[in-house]
């Protein structure tokens, strides 16, 4: 599922992963079901280059055979903090590049931060849903899964127009009351975030 | 103070070696400086036997300064004049102008550590890094190229706890570049700032160790250097100039009266870009990407030249 363009700029834009070859230690993390064969070919051929010090998380259930090698299962994004932990010490020519919908690289991107690893040396990609984690300017409560133009708040129930104003720290995309101008005037609830 | 310039009064000035002069500067009216950040540069008017300079000068004072900048002038044996006025001709007293501070190379915030590599006068705005209380908190490391001779000539600037090793050109002594750079913590910020040589190694070593380009930043000095002569044509004001060898296109039509922002001197900031209609350009900038150089319709006039006898200009 292509990511439409934004006229925002502070929306993230996404390249297919890339190894570097004079980097050290790669790690590619998968979001199961964002994944189809055809991209898993392409990381085949991309990863190929490093493939000696590359090690691939599959996060979600049973992992299919991939061009990759063999890929290591886990079952959620938490498993990966204790990976990162055992990986210690992190050094500059380490890299980590994570593919799936946005809340989840954003999720890993938030880890691999905790962990010590910073953005530049990460790289995130998008693949399957374009479904947002959506953060209400009103009770600072996140709703997640969202992928209709407006949103009921997870946090506090006011009708939210989700913008394309993304928040990198909360891996989040802005959302406002839509009918805080004219109460009760709402514009229909339309899935734009399939 | 206006906001455009700033006059400037020496307060102080000293020898700290054959070749450096250390300057203390102060505001001729009294009234505070504008302050700085670790890494600030300004760019002062001197004056020349004949013409005017305008040299840019990391400042050295502690970051947040409003009393006094202080800069440190190594005397360039090929100077074309800046570095000679102000050994030469700049006494305690003396007034000078200058532009407000700017800053190309501040420390990264975000940054879980700081790594710094000076090559000789190169160490300048890493002495203003050492005085930042925030760059000393993340953590640091100064590694100093120099002439044996001046591994001391910079301790007044430098807090006495300050993480500085020196290296100079003899058997142990030498800095390996290659291993320093192979095994830093994730997250670490390189900085170099040196003769071209030594950036370039150092930038060289920072790609092969698998460096992100955006954790390696790098401050350059000097000119472009001086080259042929050739004519430069300024189209929208209809005139005309011969730039010297020895002589930047820059200078040369700031001789002839013809405005053109500029900040760094020195082809880092973009700040003169100017849009080239006529001639090919021996681009010697850090500023255009090489598309943009290949493309040939921009140049740099702070460093860049000829490589024809006439280039044309949109000024």
């Amino acid at each position: 599922m292509k990511l439409k363009p934004s006229e925002v700029t502070s929306r993230p834009v996404y390249e297919p992963l890339r190894a570097d070859p004079n980097a050290a230690r790669h790690w590619l993390i998968l979001e199961a079901g964002s994944m189809d064969a055809d991209l898993l070919a392409a990381l085949g051929a991309a990863f190929a280059p490093v493939v000696q010090r590359l090690q691939v998380y599959w996060i979600g259930p049973e992992a299919p055979t991939t061009a990759l090698g063999s890929l290591a299962v886990l079952p959620g994004v938490v498993a990966l903090s204790q990976v990162l932990a055992q990986a210690q010490p992190l050094t500059v020519n380490d890299r980590l590049c994570v593919q799936g919908t946005e809340p989840f690289v954003w999720r890993v991107a938030a880890l691999a931060a905790q962990a010590g690893l910073p953005l530049s040396q990460v790289q995130l990609a998008h693949a399957g849903s374009q479904r947002r984690r959506v953060w209400c300017t009103h009770c600072h409560g996140f709703t997640e899964g969202v992928t209709t133009n407006v949103v009921d708040c997870a946090g506090c129930g006011r009708h939210l127009l989700v913008r394309d104003h993304f928040s990198r720290r909360h891996g989040a995309f802005m959302g406002v009351m839509v009918d805080a101008e004219q109460p009760g005037f709402r514009p229909a609830m339309q899935e734009v975030f399939p | 103070m206006n906001g455009s310039s700033l006059q400037l009064r020496v307060v102080a000035a000293a020898a700290i070696s054959p070749s450096l002069r250390h300057l203390q500067l102060a505001s001729a009216d009294g009234a505070p400086l504008p302050p700085t950040g670790a890494g600030a540069h300004v760019l002062f008017n001197l004056p020349g036997a004949g013409r005017a300079h305008r040299n840019a000068y990391s400042l050295v004072n502690a970051p947040g300064s409003r009393s006094r900048y202080d800069i440190i002038v190594r005397r360039v044996t090929a100077s074309r004049g800046g570095s000679a006025a102000v050994h030469e001709r700049l006494q305690v007293g003396d007034a000078l102008e200058a532009q407000w501070p700017a800053n190309l190379f501040a420390p990264i915030r975000g940054a879980r550590r700081h790594l710094m590599i000076a090559g000789g006068i190169g160490i300048t705005p890493f002495l203003s890094y050492l005085q930042d209380a925030s760059v000393r908190q993340t953590g640091c490391e100064l590694h100093v190229c120099c002439r044996e001779t001046e591994q001391r000539v910079f301790a007044p600037w430098l807090p006495a706890d300050a993480p500085v090793s020196f290296h100079w050109d003899n058997e142990g002594h030498r800095l390996d570049i290659a291993a320093l750079l192979g095994h830093q913590p994730a997250g670490t910020h390189l900085y170099v700032c040196g003769p071209s040589e030594l950036n370039a190694s150092v930038l060289n070593a920072a790609a092969a160790a698998g460096w992100p380009d955006d954790q390696v930043h790098t401050e350059h000095f000097g000119s472009g250097g001086g080259g042929e002569a050739f004519e430069a044509v300024l189209q929208k004001s209809g005139l005309s100039v011969q730039v010297a060898a020895d002589e930047s296109l820059l200078e040369a039509i700031e001789r002839i009266g013809v405005a053109t922002p500029c900040l760094c001197r020195g082809g880092a900031c973009g700040v003169c870009v100017t849009t080239l209609l006529e001639g090919e350009a021996e681009h010697r900038d850090h500023f255009l990407s090489q598309t943009d150089q290949a493309a040939g319709r921009l140049i740099m006039p702070c460093v860049s030249r000829s490589r024809g006898p006439r280039l044309v200009l949109d000024l």
